[in-house]
């Protein structure tokens, strides 16, 4: 077996991955709540109630505490000194590898949920892919960007 | 350099004029199929100037390309200066384009009807840049001698830069296939058998035929379907043999139109390697050639249809770094066809680093269900509703199972993988059987994916990703023993952090 990655994403980030899902949870509320608003309306079908509800509490379970678990639970990185390892996946676990010499440029992004929270997403560009490591402290990421870009730097491409 | 300044030849305008209608081709004949052909040219008639207003648009519409199209041509100038090509065009809007001339990658030329007529080529510029299957300037029409004069410029500031480090120095007439330059070989040259084989192997019958099917429903109003009816119930008396007839005369047709096609398109079909590049010529109408420098090649495919496979042929495709080359597709077919027996030996001749033939690593056994597995995600929810909702007959779509079996068994048998050196072979199969090989220093990303139900049974996925257009292409070996798929891994970490190559 591979060796497991060293470092896991903050557990701020799993906060965050639950607020994600609490939105989308709450966007399909409204989505439920104008469903049986219209059947109560028009006399649809009673089971539409099951549904709209079913389908909310089925979110909720997931999208707010299942999914976000095993994301962050499947969530490794590692950036060594000649490539980068990502390891990330829900059902399907993928393990990444990026040799430095192949990195083209990085960036860091932060939205206004990650501002409050401090975090920022890192995304690692080759010629050819995009690769992301999210919700890292944002103190971190900037080291982290900026360290890539000095290990990439060392090693001109040829592409 | 010279500081003369170019022109485009003037056909130019006639050109971009009839591409400009080309566009308004469609929107003219919804319109008229939307008048249902009636168009009165009676002024009393009702609704007379109502019916006019489109047509008077798509005349001014017209009038303005035609302007366009004159404009275009006034207003561009390209010349050399400074070691750059510079292009300089627009009326209102000024744009000035300037290319380094070592940065360009290659020139790719057409020639249309048009431009034949006059003897007369388009040139399209290359650059690493023009990935987004654009090519960098495009000189619409420019005459052979100033297509020659262009690279040939390019190739003496080259040359200079590379102080001699490219020994060929002359200024051998580039376009003129029979000139004296001795390092051209001949890859490949497919003959008139060979284009009929991939007239009938290719996917092309099968469009003509959604063609045919697609016009036929456009015009379904014209087409008295109940009188055609009656007829066919009629046939059905003349007795099988007619209707037998009928479908094989439609078949033959679609076959005939697939063949005209194919002849147009890929007529004289030539690879010729040439100065570490490759260049395509083909077509009967309009005549293209591309040149691909072989350094841009990322990977290499052999795909072979399963048409293709049982008459043993196959095609070559190759993924290169900047997309295009003057093409809607960003992968590049090399071999639109050649037979299996000569692939090999026909690649070993172009690319002598690469193995081609050699024993693949396999997915276990007990990799084998997971090749079809995963269909049953969506093929139970979609024979049940089928089976529910037309109770007898929808029973039957259970059969689909078998040949999604069948297809994820045959995948099975084709996938597998192969390390060599620095050479990575992956073979696998969607409907087709692909080999894709690549250099360890042209991948840029590996993956090895795993599900939960993979990890239960030790097999994993492994995956490469080259540069290729935009998206860069992606070749999966998948199900393999866990143990293989990080062998993959290891090759790949290793190799690339030693520069090895």
């Amino acid at each position: 077996m591979r060796n497991e990655l060293m470092y896991h994403i903050p557990k701020k980030g799993l906060t965050v991955w639950r607020l994600y899902g609490l939105f989308n949870t709450l966007f399909l509320l409204i989505l439920a709540g104008v469903a049986s608003f219209l059947t109560y309306k028009f006399d649809w079908p009673i089971f539409i109630y099951f549904i709209a509800g079913g389908i909310v509490v089925l979110s909720a379970i997931t999208l707010i505490w299942l999914f976000p678990n095993i994301r962050w639970n499947h969530w490794r990185y590692e950036v060594r000194e000649h490539e980068i390892e990502i390891q990330s996946g829900l059902f399907v676990v993928t393990t990444t590898l990026i040799p430095m010499v192949r990195v083209q440029h990085v960036d860091t992004a932060q939205g206004p949920i990650l501002k409050k929270y401090d975090l920022s997403n890192i995304s690692i560009s080759t010629a050819a892919t995009t690769h992301v490591i999210p919700m890292l402290i944002t103190n971190d990421a900037d080291q982290l960007r900026a360290r890539i870009s000095v290990l990439a730097r060392v090693a001109e491409d040829d592409v | 350099m010279s500081d003369n300044r170019f022109k485009l030849h003037p056909v130019t305008t006639i050109i971009n004029f009839v591409k400009g209608l080309k566009d308004l081709l469609i929107p003219f004949l919804i319109i008229f199929a939307a008048n249902g052909f009636n168009l009165s040219f009676n002024p009393k008639e009702e609704g007379f100037w109502a019916e006019l207003i489109p047509l008077a648009v798509m005349t001014i519409l017209t009038i303005l390309y035609l302007f366009n199209g004159i404009i275009k041509w006034w207003t561009f100038v390209y010349w050399f200066e400074d070691d750059e090509l510079r292009v300089k065009y627009g009326l209102l809007v000024k744009k000035k384009r300037y290319i380094p001339f070592d940065r360009i990658q290659s020139f790719n030329y057409k020639e249309g009807i048009f431009h034949r007529v006059f003897g007369l080529v388009q040139v399209m510029v290359e650059t690493a840049g023009s990935t987004d299957g654009k090519p960098e300037v495009i000189l619409t029409a420019i005459t052979k001698e100033a297509a020659n004069q262009i690279e040939q410029v390019t190739r003496k500031v080259k040359q200079t830069k590379m102080e001699g480090v490219l020994e060929d120095e002359d200024g051998v007439d580039i376009l003129e296939k029979d000139s004296n330059d001795h390092q051209q070989r001949i890859i490949l040259k497919m003959k008139v058998k060979d284009l009929i084989i991939l007239a009938s192997t290719s996917n092309g019958i099968g469009v003509v035929l959604a063609g045919v099917a697609a016009v036929l429903s456009q015009f379904s109003e014209f087409i008295p379907y109940e009188r055609i009816f009656e007829e066919v119930s009629s046939l059905i008396k003349f007795g099988v043999v007619v209707v037998a007839i009928t479908i094989f005369a439609a078949l033959f047709i679609a076959w005939l139109i697939s063949v005209i096609i194919t002849f147009i398109n890929y007529y004289d079909y030539t690879v010729i390697e040439e100065d570490e590049r490759i260049t395509i010529t083909r077509g009967l109408l309009e005549k293209k050639r591309i040149t691909i420098p072989l350094n841009r090649i990322q990977a290499i495919k052999i795909i072979e249809s399963p048409l293709k496979q049982i008459f043993g042929y196959s095609s070559v495709v190759v993924e290169s770094a900047s997309a295009g080359y003057g093409e809607k597709d960003k992968k590049m077919t090399l071999f639109p066809l050649i037979s299996k027996r000569e692939v090999y030996n026909t690649l070993r001749d172009l690319v002598p680093a690469f193995e081609w033939e050699q024993p693949l690593t396999k997915p276990p056994k007990k990799a084998k269900p997971f090749f079809y597995r995963i269909d049953f995600l969506w093929l139970v929810p979609i024979i049940a509703l089928s089976s529910y909702f037309w109770f007898p007959y929808g029973l039957l779509s259970i059969l689909i199972i078998v040949p999604v079996i069948l297809i994820g068994l045959w995948q099975y048998k084709t996938t597998g993988f192969a390390i060599k050196g620095n050479q990575l072979t992956i073979v696998y199969r969607g409907i087709s059987r692909v080999t894709f090989v690549v250099e360890k220093k042209r991948i840029q990303a590996m993956q090895s994916k795993q599900s939960y139900f993979q990890k239960r049974k030790n097999i994993a996925s492994v995956q490469a990703t080259v540069m290729s257009g935009m998206t860069g292409a992606t070749a999966k070996a998948a199900h393999l023993n866990v143990h293989d798929a990080e062998q993959v891994l290891l090759w790949f970490e290793k190799g690339v952090s030693e520069k090895t190559f």
